[in-house]
Formats: structure tokens, sequence, C-alpha cells
């Protein structure tokens, strides 16, 4: 589903492309990969609720709720650090997901308990969640 | 004077292939909720034939216009009095025997729980043979399948009302009344149940869950449910239970061997639970520590305040600590 | 005495109508006469139109006024509807959301629903009955303008985020000063006094104008349907609505002094609300469909082109209905915890409604079948409402069978079931008579087109909309939330609604546009448009109404009778002319419709609207605690009443005057048979309503509460003080009433005395139930008992200190030469005051100082 909105996405930006001008700016490289993540499981697991990801985040997909204990996690795949310190690569990424505590001890994020699949799947929806903006 | 054709499929399909559910009338788990449902289907289908009724004889003048005039003995009497005489005086008694079986007897063994009613939640004991507060939990009724469980029902501040629809109808929870109903799940599962009396601000969300399970597994919860909670074992959690004491929280929440208040739901053996908040967002450490730090802003307006000054590691011990507590 | 009038000016020169004997005022139904009936009748100009108080007049504002309501109430309805379209949005948060569904409740139920029926009445009665206007005109304009100010006021409410957020029918606790301290609740009760004040106002406008201004020769019998339909209606809100005021007095009493009628740590019962709510508010369901219903009985028949068959029947089924429906209140407690055996009872009552309810449907098909039915747009709305209205009249019954609503109350399906009903049962119907009447109004046409667009949007979109909330409530899905869980499986069915809610939107806006475009470009609608058999279409829009008034000999007379079209417009009728001056009506015979007097009717005037703007502020000031201008408009409020009384009963030659057609009627009369009287009698059967629910406040609490009553301390009265306190008011109103004869015979020395002894006792009355109360311990505040004892006594106090305001204004009167021997309207209408008051009294005292030994 989402790898269909994907593709969407870059057809528009594709057909955007000649209005845009000729000002292109170099494309970056796609880092935001996880292997062996489903971003459709991962949202799945979000959404489900039971590992309170959206009590305290606001992710766009989640209606409710709304959390605002921690940062909203719109642009996620655009962010450059995790919890303030920690660069956003995939494998970092998977790892804070499964033991927060053990990467960023000050952090209020707790360990839920996820299997490194299943963080691998929630990473993979992360690096789907575009800044608003399109950035 | 038809409506259009396929809104009608879509309703039919709708209506036959949606009746599940774990709050829904159509499914029923119960004795009484069957016997209410039986009777609807019974009322569904009455209704329905005289809506059909009543619409053919509104059309036919339209289709074939009379020359004769009519005759208005047969319009009057037949339907204006008969009609609704006969059907009623049929349905009336049934509908009362009805109500009766929905309020049967319970056995002399049964379970007896109190459940009362606050804005916006539900605390649940149960009733030692002596009639004494035993077992407490909240937002959760936990009932053994196939018995008969007595409920007594009560409001601590306004009105409420208690409704599991897939076991049986709802009754009010009254300021300074106290009523009783008996309930009986039918088969193992979860049913949800939510407050049917508008209640104020986060009505909407004062859900609870009934847990049915098989007899032993019963009295193995409720004896959990009647003892003290054990010893935190890891540093972490002694944290969180050296905090829980510290920041207050036994100030509203009861934890069996802790505290006793009960201004707020009994947290004795809130890790296990299906639901945080009433039925707000689901358990677990995460939401539990979503929870704590926000709960103003998850359902605004409850008694509990937000703990935001927390630093994270605190909350963390205090969220594990109480996701601890099985 | 003498009798001075003013000058009549030039007397008639046109041709005369034929006249017996030497009387006052002689008619004239020439042109000079058309002058004088077209001059007295003018609408003011400009701004001063808030002076009218024509009832035709203030219809058609009241209907437009009550459509806007409607409109601002759909426009939440919307909004609701967007939040809901999916779970856990957040397009409303939980506190707007609760003022939404309040004030959409609120809303549609009192300020459209029962005031736009009301209107229809107030439009369209002095036509249908053949007058030129019904009694009590300012009444009728000071309702309206309490209803349209107040009205605004509490709508104005959600603007400042102070909007009623307890639900439609504010079950206390919830609403008490506990769990909502803030002003929300007191703006709902606010916006209730208007409603209520000018529900009460048209209802004894309703009762005595159909009872005392038929057209000559309209008998019972002969009164088009609607009247019939109207009167039972008034008289529900008559008996019905003084429930609901009377506890929304006690909440307040709660809310702003403390005294504890609803707190059940102090003796009261949330109970007594829902049990005085429900007397009222099942009532009003039907009063809100009843005229509708009869609007339907009067428009059936020109699209049948058929009499309506079983007029008595109808007739029957309304009052029947108006009856059974006072039973029913338990209706909505069934889920209360009620013991069963009483759930019985009121289950079988609520399910007998079901036979005159079966009566009227199969009597408006039978009016289908009988005639050759003409399809247009109004019977194409009253073919909706019959379909839409059957349908809300079967999940009736399944929501009124005990055990079934155990499962249903409270939920979605109570919302499909009680939109049936009243869309289907009211808004159909209203939408029928505003393209059936609007030619009578706007003299042109709807367009056919439109309507059916209209028509077709409204009624797909309704049952699209809300017949899927019959399943969302049966799986399980609460009213009056804002948000629901996304994995509860009601995702797809709100929708559903959520969509098709806009849909009927949208058939709304069609007949707005359609309305819009009909004033300048809608055909000519010409006299009777439609072909109708009833007097409204003889009247041609003039302010006047009727040329002259019609004598009747049939439920048809466009129909059946001939000539008179001719005989109305020619000015052969009764009243041709103005001669006085002043607007006349006649009043005629409540049972037989004989012509018994002439009466003339306020014309133009400020009295009324400005005594509802001071009213209406006073009260708002006063919810928002800004005592200054409270105080100041209440003082305008007051001195606007007291000169409206003043100006009552007035000065009217002694002699008969001409009534046209050769006869010749009084144009002052006393006691029952003038309409001043029956505006009393009418206003004090609701008064004892109001009475009767504090007693009943009193006998609930102390049965349901039989631990706490009555509370330790305070000390049950004896029966020495009520006996001396009975005996004290039997004696000021056997004063008062000696007063009435003395004043017979002309002896005003004596009438003056016995007046001024019955003042005095009945202020000293007064004065020692306050020091016996105070006296015996009893605290209105700790206890549930005291707050009931002093509410009954204080009530009867208020009582005694008005009647010895009314000896006094008797007195002054008397000595002005305004009350003598055969003008003693005011002394009599007093004295019915009088004799309402003191065995009410006497009762209230009995009771208070009795039922404590009776329980015990």
């Amino acid at each position: 589903m989402s790898h269909v909105l994907n593709l969407a996405r870059m057809a528009i930006a594709l057909m955007l492309l000649p209005m845009a001008g000729c000002d292109l700016a170099p494309k970056p490289l796609n880092t935001k990969h996880v292997d062996e993540g489903d971003p459709t499981r991962g949202l799945a697991l979000v959404a489900g609720g039971s590992y309170g990801c959206a009590a305290c985040h606001a992710i766009p997909d989640v209606r409710f709720p709304k959390g605002n204990v921690g940062p909203p996690l719109a642009g996620m795949a655009g962010r450059s650090l995790i919890a303030g310190h920690l660069p956003n690569k995939p494998g970092v990424l998977v790892a804070f997901l499964q033991d927060p505590p053990a990467l960023a001890p000050q952090t209020g994020m707790p360990n839920v308990g996820l299997t490194t699949e299943q963080a691998r799947d929630i990473a993979a929806y992360l690096y789907t969640l575009e800044a608003p903006d399109g950035s | 004077m038809g409506r259009d054709p396929r809104l009608i499929l879509i309703l039919v399909a709708l209506s036959l292939t949606a009746c599940g559910g774990p709050q829904s009338a159509l499914d029923p788990a119960g004795p009484s909720a069957a016997s209410l449902h039986r009777l609807g289907i019974i009322m569904y289908v009455g209704a329905t034939l005289v809506t059909l009724l009543v619409t053919a004889l509104m059309l036919v003048p339209f289709l074939r216009p009379r020359e004769r005039s009519v005759n208005r003995n047969l319009f009057l009497w037949g339907g204006g009095v008969a009609l609704p005489l006969l059907t009623l005086t049929a349905l009336v008694p049934y509908v009362m025997t009805v109500g009766h079986e929905t309020r049967a007897a319970t056995t002399p063994q049964q379970v007896s729980i109190d459940v009362i009613g606050y804005v916006y939640w539900w605390d649940v004991a149960y009733r030692r043979p002596d009639g004494s507060r035993g077992g407490a939990a909240a937002n959760e009724l936990h009932v053994p399948v196939g018995e008969p469980v007595e409920l007594f029902l009560h409001a601590a501040d306004v009105i409420h009302s208690f409704w599991v629809p897939s076991l049986a109808g709802k009754t009010d929870m009254i300021p300074g009344r106290v009523n009783r109903m008996v309930l009986q799940a039918d088969r193992p599962g979860v049913y949800r149940g939510q407050c049917a009396e508008y209640c104020g601000l986060q009505h909407a969300l004062m859900a609870f869950d009934v847990i049915a399970v098989p007899r032993p597994e019963f009295d193995a919860w409720l004896a959990r449910a009647s003892q003290p909670t054990g010893q935190p074992e890891t540093p972490e959690l002694r944290q969180g239970r050296d905090l829980f004491v510290s920041l207050g929280c036994g100030a509203c929440h009861a934890v069996r061997g802790l505290s006793e208040a009960r201004l707020g739901p009994d947290l004795t053996q809130v890790g296990s639970r299906r639901t945080l908040g009433a039925g707000t967002v689901p358990g677990g450490v995460g939401n539990i520590a979503g929870w704590i730090a926000s709960a103003q802003h998850l359902k605004p307006g409850n008694a509990m305040p937000s703990y935001d000054q927390l630093e994270g590691p605190q909350l963390r011990a205090l969220a594990a600590y109480l996701e601890s507590l099985k | 005495m003498t009798l001075t009038l003013d000058s009549p000016g030039p007397q008639p020169t046109g041709e005369l109508a034929p006249r017996v004997a030497p009387v006052l005022f002689p008619q004239s139904s020439g042109r000079d006469g058309l002058e004088r009936l077209e001059a007295v009748w003018a609408l003011p100009k400009r701004f001063a139109f808030v002076t009218e108080v024509n009832n035709t007049h203030l219809g058609v504002l009241y209907i437009a006024t009550g459509f806007l309501f409607f409109l601002g109430a759909g426009v939440l309805s919307l909004l609701m509807r967007i939040q809901l379209a999916y779970p856990g949005l957040a397009f409303l948060d939980a506190g707007t959301y609760n003022q939404f569904f309040t004030m959409h409740g609120t809303v549609m139920m009192f300020l459209f629903a029962v005031p736009i029926v009301e209107a229809f009445g107030v439009l369209l009665l002095p036509a249908l009955l053949g007058t030129r206007d019904m009694p009590f005109p300012r009444l009728s304009a000071l309702g309206y303008w309490c209803y349209a100010l107040g009205g605004t006021l509490v709508f104005a409410s959600l603007f400042f985020n102070i909007a009623p957020d307890g639900g439609w029918f504010m079950y206390p606790p919830l609403t008490g000063p506990k769990y909502s301290p803030g002003i929300n609740t007191d703006v709902w009760v606010l916006g209730l006094g208007f409603v209520e004040i000018a529900a009460v106002a048209a209802a004894v406008e309703l009762v005595v104008g159909i009872l005392k201004t038929r057209a000559p020769g309209m008998t019972l019998g002969r009164m088009p349907i609607l009247a019939w339909y109207m009167l039972v209606t008034a008289g529900m809100i008559m008996i019905g609505m003084p429930a609901v005021i009377a506890a929304d007095i006690l909440l307040e009493l709660e809310r702003a002094f403390g005294m504890p009628f609803y707190d059940a740590t102090k003796g009261g019962d949330p109970l007594l609300w829902q049990h005085l709510f429900w007397l009222f508010g099942h009532p009003e369901v039907y009063i809100i469909f009843l005229p509708a219903a009869g609007m339907v009985s009067m428009m059936l028949p020109t699209f049948a082109r058929a009499k309506l068959v079983g007029y008595t029947w109808l007739a029957l089924a309304a009052i029947s209905i108006g009856f059974l429906s006072f039973g029913l209140w338990v209706h909505h407690m069934y889920a209360t915890g009620l013991p069963v055996l009483s759930l019985a009872f009121f289950s079988a009552a609520s399910s007998a409604i079901a036979i005159p309810m079966g009566i009227q449907v199969f009597a408006w098909i039978a009016t289908l079948w009988d005639g050759k039915p003409v399809l247009r747009v109004p019977l194409l709305f009253i073919l909706g409402f019959l379909f839409i209205f059957t349908v809300g009249g079967l999940t009736g019954v399944m929501v009124a069978a005990v055990p079934y609503d155990w499962q249903v109350h409270d939920t979605y399906f109570v919302v499909a079931h009680f939109h049936y009903v009243l869309i289907g049962g009211m808004v159909f119907p209203v939408f029928a008579a505003l393209y059936y009447w609007t030619p009578l109004v706007t003299g042109r046409m709807l367009s056919e087109r439109l309507g059916r667009w209209a028509f077709w949007l409204m009624f797909v979109g309704f049952n699209a909309a809300f017949f899927p909330m019959h399943i969302t409530g049966l799986r399980g899905m609460p009213r009056r939330v804002y948000t629901f869980p996304d994995d509860v499986g009601w995702n797809w069915l709100n929708l559903i609604s959520s969509v098709f809610s806009f849909v009927f939107a949208a058939g709304v806006l069609v007949f707005l546009i359609d309305f819009i475009r009909h004033r300048r470009s809608g055909p000519e609608a010409g006299y009777n448009p439609w072909d109708a058999p009833s007097l409204e279409w003889l009247s041609h829009g003039a302010d006047y109404g009727f040329r002259s008034i019609m004598p009747i000999r049939s439920r048809y007379p466009v129909w059946e009778q001939e000539g008179l079209k001719e005989d109305e417009i020619g000015g052969r009728g009764f009243l041709p002319d103005a001669p006085t001056r002043e607007r006349e009506a006649l009043v005629t015979g409540p049972i037989t419709g004989e012509p018994e007097q002439i009466i003339r009717l306020p014309g133009p005037g400020w009295t009324a609207f400005l005594a509802a703007a001071a009213t209406a502020i006073a009260l708002a000031a006063g919810t928002l605690k800004i005592t200054a201008i409270a105080l100041a408009a209440g003082a305008v409020a007051a001195g606007a009443y007291l000169y409206w009384l003043w100006s009552m009963d007035r000065l009217a030659p002694r002699g008969l005057a001409d009534a046209g057609r050769g006869v010749a009627l009084p144009l002052y009369t006393n006691g029952s048979r003038s309409v001043g009287w029956w505006g009393m009698v009418v206003l004090l059967i609701s008064d004892a309503a109001v009475v009767a629910s504090f007693a009943f406040a009193y006998l609930f609490l102390w049965t349901a509460r039989p631990g706490s009553w009555p509370p330790d301390g305070s000390q049950i009265p004896g029966f020495l003080a009520p006996v001396l306190l009975s005996a004290a008011v039997i004696a000021a109103f056997i004063l008062f009433e000696t007063a009435d004869r003395m004043n017979q015979r002309e002896r005003r020395r004596d009438t003056t005395l016995c007046l001024g002894a019955s003042a005095v006792l009945a202020i000293g009355a007064a004065v020692a139930g306050w020091f016996w109360l105070r006296g015996l311990g009893i605290d209105p505040t700790r206890h549930s008992y005291g707050a009931a004892v002093w509410t009954l006594v204080g009530t009867m106090g208020l009582h005694l200190v008005m009647g010895a305001g009314m000896a006094l204004w008797c007195t002054v009167r008397l000595h002005l030469g305004m009350i003598n021997s055969w003008r003693c309207l005011t002394l009599r209408i007093c004295l019915l005051w009088w004799r309402f008051t003191a065995p009410v009294t006497v009762l209230v005292l009995l009771m208070i100082a009795g039922f404590p030994h009776v329980i015990s």
C-alpha cells in the first residue's frame, strides 16, 4: 500500500520537475532503507497501539492518540538525529527502538519489548514519513 | 416511494455481515442478551411487514385511482384499531416474559461484584461472603463463564450507566441508589462495555472490559487480586516503587500492600490490564509511560494530572514498576 | 357614572349593512368601511414593525425565526457529523462537541420544533377560524419577542464558549452546582425560561382563540381539524410545560441558593429531575407531532381531492394522544432500576398509544384512497412523512418494550428512532406546510421542480443517514460520544451517516434557494391556488384578513358554501367595517359558535416589545451576574407590565353595537363570557400544574428517601399554625368575595373596606408563614426536606402577596371609577386568582402538616 503511495509520490515529483525549472538539487542518496523491514507491518504495529508509540508521539497515520510527550514523528525520514544525539541511520534506529535506554540513558522512552523483526518493520515505516512540506 | 435499490442492498449487506464486534447487541454471548436479541428479531420482522403494508397502501391510490368510495370501517377499525391492538396484545405479554427472564435470580455461590461509576472510570470490587470489599480492579470485570454474576451498581458522583451489549441490557448507576443486575457470559471472551449515560466531558472515553474465563482461571485471578503485591526485584523496579510513594501516587491509587486510596483506579494488577484510562489507550509499558506523562493530553479533564516534570529514567522506572504489577 | 368615549368620528357614508333597531357604531359594507378597515389594520411602517401585534404578522416572523434556529442547529449537527465521520478525529474537541450536541438538541426541541408548530397555529388559525385575529395579540407579541430575543441570546452563547453542555435533558447531579460550576447550565435554564414564557403565552392565545373567536356558525364539529389538534397541543403545553418550569426553578434554586433537591447526599434524588423533566419531555414529542399531524390533515383533502376520512376519529385520536402522553414519561427511565411491575404498566401504556397513531395513519391513507390524489410537492412531503413516521413509530413500539429498551436506550438506535419520529413526524410536514402555505403569505408559488429536488435529496439523505444508526446503536455505540475507537465496528456506519447527512442538508439548501428565488420570479398564486376547501384561502393576504366575517355552515366551506367568496368580498358578512376606529373581532360561544360580543383588539404598541426586550435583558444580565443592568432592565420590564395591566379592561359603551347582518352585540362582557376570564382560567391551570409539581417533589423525595427524610433536628410542623394560617387565608378570600358582592350593589365604601382587609390578612398570613417556618428551625439549604417545604410555602406566600397586590390594584381602579357594578372584569379576574389561591394554600398547608403523620 505505501509502496504504491511512494510510487505515486515519485510520479508526482517527476511531473513537477519541469515546473521547478532546471535548478535541480542533487538528489540525496536513499540511505533510509531498512533491510527486511516492511513498512506496512510497521504501521500496523504502531497503529495497533499496544506498544504505546502514539501515546507519546504524534504519528501522521494514527488519528488517536496523538501523544505530545515525545517529538512528533512526521518527517522522521529526513531527521538528522534520534533522541537528540544519535545519528538517524537504519541500524541505529532499529537498535534504539528495541532498547532506547541502552543507547540514550537519559531518555524517557521505555523498552517496550520489540523483537528485532518488529523494530525493523517499525523503522521501515518511520522512514516513509516525510516532513509535511515534502522536504 | 422506494429508496435507491442499490442503497438497500448495501445496507442489507452491511447489516448481515456486520453484526459481530466486541460490543454488539446483535452478537449475544449471554442468556440475557440472547433473549433480548430474539425479541428484537421478532420485532424487526413485524416492523418490516407493517412498513411494507403501509407503504403499499399509501402508493396504491397513485397507481390505480378508484371510482368507488373507500370502505372506511376497514381502514379505521381494521388498520387503525385492530392491527395495533392485536399485535400489541400478542407482543406485550411476551415482552414482559423476556423482562422477567433477563432479571433472573442468581445461585447461592454466585460471584457478587460492586461496580462504582466515577467520572470517567469504573471501580470494581468483589464482595467477600461476609459482604466486605475483597479483591478489586478497575475498568475490568473478570467473571467465570456460564455462571450468573450479581452486580451492585453505584455512582460516586454523577449518573453513569453500566452496559455490556453482548451480555445484557444497561442499568443506570445513580447517586444515592444501588441498582442490582445479573450478568452471565456463556462463552469465554472479552466483551467491551461502555458508559451509556452522558456523564460529562469524557463520557466518550469511559469504557471497560468484561473478561469471561473458566471458573478455575477466575478463582486464580481473584486470589491474585486479593493478595498484596510482591516486592520489586530489580533496582529499576524498586526505584519505580519508591517514586510511586514519593510522588504521592498512593494518595489516589490503591496498590494492594502499598496504598489503600480509592480516589482513582486500583492499580494492583495494572500491568495486566487491557486498557488504560478506561479504554482510552491499550495497556503495556509504553502506554503506561505515555499516560503518566500526559494523562491530561490523552483524556483532557480526567482526574489524573499529567506528571510532566519527571526525568526520563524516572518515568521509565515508574512505568516499569506499574507494568510489573500483574 | 358617566360614559364617555372618544368620538367615533364621522358616521359611515357608504352603503350601510342591514341592521336592527338603533345601535352604536353602525357598520358599513361600502367603500368607506373598507377604507376604515384598511386603516386600522395597516402594518406600522419600517422599524415600527416591532410594535405590530397582529397574530398573522407575528406568525410569519415566528416561522422565519424558528426556521433560522433550525438552520443554526442543523449546521451544528453537520459539524458533529464531520467529527464522527472517522474514529478518533480531533475536528472538534470534547468540550466543543458536548456544547454542540447539547445546543443541537436544545435548539431543535425548544427553539425550533415547539415554537414553529405553534407559529403555524398563530399564523393560520385566525384565518382558518374565520376571524380577523385571536383575542390576545399583545400576549402573542410578548411571547414572540421573548422567544426571538431570548433564543438569540442562548444561541449566541456558543460563540462565547459558555453554551450549555449537559445534554438537552440536563440530568443533575451533572448539571448541579458541584459538577457544572460554570454559567453554561444557567444559560440553558435562561433560554428555557424564555421559551416557556413564549409557549405558555401562545397556548393561552390558542386555547382562548379556538374556543372564543371562531366564525359564527362554526360549531366544534365544523372546526378545521387543525384547530382540534392545536387545541389539544395548547392544552398539553398548558399542563406539561409547568412541570419542566418547576424542575428548572428547583434546579436554579439548587444552583444559586444551595437548596438541595437533586443532591443525594442531602436527601435529594437525581430521579426527581427525571420524573419532572419527562413528565413534560414525553408529551413534548406529541406537542411537536400533533400540530404537524393537524397540518397534514388539512393538506391531504386538498391533494386527495376528497374530504378527510374519519374527521371525528382524528379529533378523538388527538385528544386520546394528549391524555395518554402524560402516562408515558417513565418511557425514558426504563434503565434507572425501577421495579419491573411498574415498568409493565408503562410498557402497556406506551403500546396503547399505537392505537390512536394507527388510526391517524390509516385515516390519512383512506383519504388518499377515497379521492384522486394529485401528486404536488406538498403531497410528496406528506408521503415522505407517512413512510418515515411509520418506521419511527414502529421503532417506538420497540423502545417501549421495557427489556428491549435496556439494550437500545441512550444508543444510536434511539438517536435514529427519534430522528425518524421528529424529522419524519414534524420536519417533513413542516416542509409540506411551507410549500403549501407560502403562496398564502407571499402571493407567489414555489417551484415544483426544485421542490421535487429538495424532497428527494431530503428523503434519500435522511434515510441513508439515519437508518444505519439503528445498526450502529445495536452494535453498541452510545449516543453523546464525541469520538469512538476504530476497532469496535462502527467506522463504516458512521461514515455513511456523515456523508448522507450532507445530502439531507443539500435538500434544505435547495428549498432555501427556491424560497429566495420565488419572491421575485415565482408565478403569481392568485385566489386559492391549490383549490383548497378551508377558510384561510378565502382571506386574500390583506392585513385585516377577511373583508367581512362569513357565517360558516360546513367543515369544507370553500368547497361547499356557494357564493362564499362573493359575499365575503361584498362585505355581506359580519363586521365589514371598523367604525370604532379600532381593530375588532367577533367573540362566539365556545360550543355553538353563536356570536356573543364584539371585542376591540389592541393595535400596534410598544408595550409588548418593550416588556419582552426588558425581560430578556434583565434575565440575561442576571445570568451573567451584571446586577446593575439586571435591576435597571427589570424595573423597565415591571413598568411595562404594570402599564399593560392598567390598560386592560378598557371602557366600553354599555349599549349594543352593530355587528352587521342584522345582529347587535355588546362591546363589554363580564365573567365567563369574556375572553379575559378564559385567559385567566388557562393561566391558572398552568399555575396549578407548577404548584402540583412542587408538591410532587415533596411527596416523591419523602417516599424515595425513607431513611433520610425528615432530617434529624428539624421539627415536624404541628397542626395549630397551619390551621390558623388557613383560617386567615380563607378569611382573606371571603373578604374578596364580599368585595365583589358589595361592588355589585354599588357600595363603594364597603367594597374598599373588604378589599383593604383582604389585603392586610393576606400579607399577614404570608409574613406569619415565614416566621412559622423560621421558628420550626427548618433550614432550606441543609436538607432537601427544608428546601421542599420552603419552596411550597414560599410559592403560596407569593400567591398571597400577589392577591394582596390585586386587592390594592382593584381599590385604586375602584376609586378612579374604573370599576363599577357592570364594568367589573378586573375585579372578577382577581377574584378568580383568589378562588384558586385560597383552596390551594389550605391544601398545601394541610399536606405539610399532615403528611408526616400519614407516612410515619
